[in-house]
């Protein structure tokens, strides 16, 4: 009668999505084929500034295969503006984002002209007969210099390149003192100037999507993190109503938050499709994704960190200027101010005050990446709590020690604003320091620096927290985004005993459906293997808000559970009524109901039959045991850990090797441990990819100099050590779960971690900074500047 | 485009000879990336992968004859003992699955400063098998590479082979880039000791139009190494080895990095690598 089964939540089971994935053979959106199909070419600008003066596509037209060619132009009065829905300050400028580029490019990559054709290779082929002629204008690249008086503009019509300033002062909210106050009043101020590169998310599977309009309805599937999003942004930009719309994200490959946007390219293949009345697929090359899907991060901080002699916190100012490019996509905005809340970070500090102003350039339009604001925000503290460690002559980590929230102090207001509901650094710390091996490693380097050893070791610390669990709606509602945060779940018992739950989260490689199916298996005690995890089709999924910020287990893992509690709910009714028997003298366990104290019962599988059938059921309930919940967060969740990472630096050839990474990552409970395992993992080797090889460079005329993967250089495994990873449970107190989310943990960690191994390796040196990525030339250049100092 | 796949050596040479501007393609890693970015439409393609001499590797007269089609895996797999210089780049080229493509061949076909087979080849004295309709000859490597991106064959000459000697002595290969797996070189280096013939070859890669020979930092330290009762090198003498590779370079300020950074490591380069080899000759006597 009772189940002795261990549980699912915390098994390190394997991926049950895995095989389809890795052989390839499933629904990626490039596979599929339908009948009468035809394909999509883009003609992209290769000016990042210029007027369009002539378009002549007659030769295109007539090239073999060629059934259509259009410009923006001839989509100008259905293209509608791409939407941002993040108005971040009632006075933002945005300007028009026209899908297809009209009279006007604003970055190098946008698209100009499209062609369709009966195949993929005639429609490449058609693009070299358009003709255009560009009237080149003046390119703006520097965020300094745009803001100046007299720049050059990329938008003529806004009459500025400022797009908004968004300010949070702790004396004005009320969470803290006056800035001014603090920085005048602290016995130690250090400022410095950090520059966050510019990145490419570079998921592995391209953006690709296919509209078929056979019928009343619109079909599209696509490579997208954001179906439902899509489904609504798609209606609201061509007028079609959303109900004449299903979107289908199928398996995606990996996003990063690249792939959370509602793009040109579907909104221009949606509108070919429709005008065509045949299905039409689009699938981008690598150069053109590099090129053309969204950018990540583009910030220059200006910081201000005020202490006293002691190491006691008193305020930090933040200045940022971010970089938009060439126009706002979905959430291009609010980027940056996701930031706002992390900059104070785990610490305790009298007064906070936060500006961000976003700024346009003639560069592809920045969104999301992997952290979106708390990679920025992390990198920023992370690195200077190192730099006024060493202005005080303080071990970096006692420096952190002194100021950090104690595990007896949560629930803790911080100086933003925001209240963390529960963590405890001196744990995770802990655990990390002594894997680490930090004292043993602090006198290796003291003796590799006493004989001016070539090698010089450096030592990297990073105890970040991050807000995760995107997000209560109400703060969502009151920082001017246009959407909710609230997720979706459905559960469908079906009459044979299986389980379909129809989730709102959309996964693009996280495991969705294996941690799923273990979270529904606990819940109701069926079999994980009976549990079958729909997502992505807007169809079957009817509601949810998608996946991105670390969202989905905390808000979508919980709206699970209480879509369970409802199917139990039910079911004990039916149960009670099977057994003759008062509800209140029902019990359950995983599996079964019975009689208490009787050895009377029926097996949920049961109940799910007398439901189903109908043919007996109480007064007052309905068919099925079917049931569904949303959930709405009342707070973020907030994963912490400590990173560690030491990094031997070649003084000669500013080479560095990273020679050991220990991190202790505090995620709540891990549902599957593995797939945390797998996630941190991920993390670190894109975090850790920031801070030594990845840039998206322009040149001086705006053209993307890193445009394939030969220049735009994502990690591999022969330039990651071997990580230790391992964990802290401190439950979060905001979900039934206890979970946090863990998609972008390692990455907020791992790149300020890296820095302050390198700079602290060199700082003997009179190195305090090394500008990211970190390569040989500039740890070399570096080391030449400190040495001149 | 026109497409030939010769099945013989003498049917490629013929098709050679009949399109002086043909371009020969084996492996594909640099002429498939050319093609596909559209940065260059040959008329003419010949395929040369059918030709299975081309993959042969063979000795003759105590010296190596690799085919040109050789694959840098197959170097690394079957001539890493007795070609470590060449293994040793060969590891540095790319991925797995180019180094099971690419071949030697190629990198001297192309002739980019930045081919990672060319220091060794240097290094080691290697020469360079051509042939066409009119026959065969065979160019040194320090004679092969005459411009960026140009060699010294004949429109109508394909790469038949390089020719090198088992090494006579230890051999070393350092590299500097970004990342360590699929990057081009900033600067590369490569040395081999020739205790046979009392002198030290060098290659440098990434640091000027051509690929070349230090040849006065080459005769600086063949003046100075004891090859019958080594001692350990002096700093001085490694240092002034490294200043002397460094001013054989005539590197350029580019995206991958600047003339002064380029200079400067391959002075470290030549320094270390001459003290590892150094270090082996001794230990191995």
């Amino acid at each position: 009668m009772t189940s002795t089964a261990e549980p699912e939540v915390g098994r390190a089971r394997l991926r049950k999505e895995d095989a389809r994935l890795i052989t390839g053979r499933t629904r990626w959106t490039d596979n599929m084929v339908l009948p009468g199909m035809l394909h999509m070419a883009l003609l992209r600008s290769p000016m990042a500034h210029a007027r369009i003066t002539k378009i002549d596509t007659t030769a295109a037209r007539e090239m073999p295969g060629v059934i259509a060619v259009v410009t923006g132009q001839d989509l100008a009065e259905e293209q509608g503006s791409l939407p941002c829905a993040w108005p971040i300050t009632e006075d933002m400028k945005a300007p028009d984002a026209p899908a297809m580029a009209v009279e006007q490019v604003n970055f190098a990559g946008e698209a100009v002209a499209a062609v369709i054709a009966r195949s993929k290779a005639e429609a490449d082929d058609a693009l070299e007969s358009i003709d255009i002629d560009y009237d080149e204008l003046p390119v703006v690249l520097d965020m300094a210099a745009a803001i100046a008086d007299g720049a050059d503009l990329v938008h003529e019509n806004l009459g500025t390149n400022r797009c908004a300033t968004w300010v949070y002062d702790s004396a004005e909210a009320g969470s803290g003192g006056a800035i001014d106050d603090a920085i005048a009043g602290a016995e130690v101020v250090v400022e410095r100037t950090y520059r966050q590169q510019r990145l490419i998310p570079a998921f592995m599977e391209p953006r690709s999507m296919l509209v078929d309009p056979t019928g009343d309805q619109i079909t599209m599937w696509s490579a997208t993190q954001i179906p439902h999003i899509l489904r609504w942004m798609t209606a609201a930009v061509t007028g079609v109503p959303e109900s004449k719309i299903r979107v289908i994200a199928p398996d995606v490959g990996g996003g990063f938050g690249g792939k959370l946007q509602v793009t040109p390219e579907e909104i221009i293949t949606f509108l070919m499709a429709k005008r065509l009345g045949k299905p039409v697929k689009y699938t981008e090359s690598r150069s053109e994704s590099l090129a053309s899907a969204h950018h990540g991060r583009d910030q220059i901080q200006k910081l201000t960190l005020a202490a006293d002699r002691d190491g006691t916190l008193r305020g930090l100012k933040v200045e940022l200027l971010a970089d938009m490019g060439a126009y706002l996509r979905l959430v291009s905005p609010g980027v940056p101010i996701l930031g706002a809340f992390m900059f104070n970070a785990i610490y305790k500090m009298d007064a906070y005050k936060f500006v961000c102003t976003n700024v346009f350039t003639n560069k592809t339009p920045t969104d999301a990446y992997r952290g979106a604001g708390r990679p920025e925000a992390t990198f920023g503290i992370e690195r200077m709590m190192d730099e006024l460690a060493a202005e005080l002559s303080m071990d970096p980590m006692e420096l952190r020690r002194k100021n950090w929230i104690t595990h007896d102090e949560f629930p803790f207001t911080t100086v933003a604003g925001l209240t963390y509901d529960s963590g405890d650094y001196e744990s995770a710390t802990d655990k990390a320091m002594e894997t680490f091996g930090y004292d043993a490693l602090r006198a290796e380097q003291q003796e590799r620096r006493d004989r001016n050893d070539a090698i010089q070791l450096g030592i990297g610390i990073s105890t970040y927290t991050e807000m995760c669990g995107l997000a209560p709606s109400r703060v969502l509602g009151a920082l001017r985004y246009a959407a909710g945060g609230w997720e979706h779940a459905a559960i469908r018992m079906l009459p044979t005993g299986k389980v379909e739950l129809v989730t709102g989260t959309s996964p693009h490689g996280q495991g969705h459906e294996t941690a799923w199916s273990q979270i529904v298996a606990d819940q109701l005690g069926v079999p994980f293997e009976d549990v079958e995890v729909l997502h992505g089709d807007t169809q079957s999924s009817v509601r949810g808000m998608d996946s991105y910020g670390s969202r989905s287990l905390a808000v979508g893992g919980t709206a699970i559970v209480l879509a369970a509690q409802r199917v139990l709910a039910k079911a004990r009714k039916v149960a009670a009524h099977m057994m003759e028997c008062a509800e209140d003298d029902v019990d359950f366990t995983p599996g079964t109901f019975s009689v208490k104290g009787t050895d009377r019962g029926v097996a949920l599988a049961d109940v799910v039959v007398h439901a189903h059938v109908a043919h007996d059921l109480p007064d007052g309930v309905e068919a099925t045991l079917d049931s569904d919940a949303t959930f709405d967060p009342e707070n973020f969740s907030f994963p912490h850990g400590t990173h560690l990472c030491a990094a031997e630096v070649d003084t000669e050839t500013g080479r560095v090797r990273l020679r050991s990474y220990v991190c202790v990552d505090d995620v709540g409970k891990a549902v599957n441990p593995m797939i945390v395992e797998g996630q941190v993992h991920g993390g670190i080797a894109q975090g850790v990819a920031q801070a030594l090889f990845e840039e998206a460079v322009h040149d001086e005329s705006g053209t993307l100099t890193t445009g394939t993967l030969a220049d735009y250089l994502v990690p591999s495994a022969a330039d990651l050590p071997s990580f230790d990873t391992s964990r802290t449970e401190t439950p979060a107190t905001t979900n039934p779960l206890g979970v946090k989310g863990v998609g972008e943990a390692g990455t907020i960690a791992s790149t300020p971690a890296v820095v302050n191994a390198i700079v602290d390796a060199l700082r003997h040196r009179g190195v305090n900074d090394v500008e990211m990525p970190c390569t040989p030339m500039r740890v070399w250049s570096a080391i030449q500047a400190g040495g001149a100092r | 485009m026109e497409f030939h796949k010769p099945r013989t050596w003498p049917e490629a040479l013929a098709i050679k000879a009949e399109h002086p501007d043909a371009t020969p393609i084996a492996g594909g890693t640099d002429v498939m990336v050319e093609l596909n970015f559209d940065v260059h439409r040959p008329d003419v393609l010949i395929d040369l992968t059918e030709i299975a001499e081309l993959r042969e590797w063979f000795t003759v007269d105590g010296r190596y004859r690799v085919g040109s089609g050789v694959p840098y895996a197959r170097i690394i797999d079957e001539l890493g003992a007795t070609l470590p210089g060449l293994a040793m780049a060969s590891r540095t080229v790319g991925s797995p699955q180019i180094r099971n493509r690419g071949t030697v061949g190629g990198n001297l076909g192309a002739a980019s400063p930045a081919g990672d087979a060319h220091p060794p080849l240097l290094a080691a004295g290697a020469e360079i098998e051509v042939a066409s309709v009119r026959g065969t000859r065979l160019i040194p490597a320090d004679e092969f590479y005459t411009g960026v991106k140009r060699n010294a064959m004949e429109p109508d000459e394909l790469i038949a082979a390089f020719h090198i000697s088992p090494a006579d002595g230890p051999q070393q290969f350092a590299k500097i880039g970004t990342r360590n797996a699929m990057v081009i070189a900033v600067c590369s280096f490569g040395l081999a000791l020739h205790p046979s013939t009392r002198t030290v070859g060098t290659g440098v890669g990434s640091a000027a139009p051509t690929p070349r020979r230090a040849a006065d930092a080459e005769a600086f330290i063949a003046g100075e190494l004891d090859w019958d009762s080594p001692l350990p090198l002096r700093d001085s003498v490694k240092r002034r080895f490294g200043e002397l590779v460094a001013q054989s370079a005539s590197p350029i300020d580019d995206v991958r990095g600047t003339a002064g950074y380029r200079q400067h490591a391959l002075s470290v380069m030549a320094r270390r690598t001459l003290g590892w080899a150094w270090d082996e000759y001794r230990r191995n006597r």
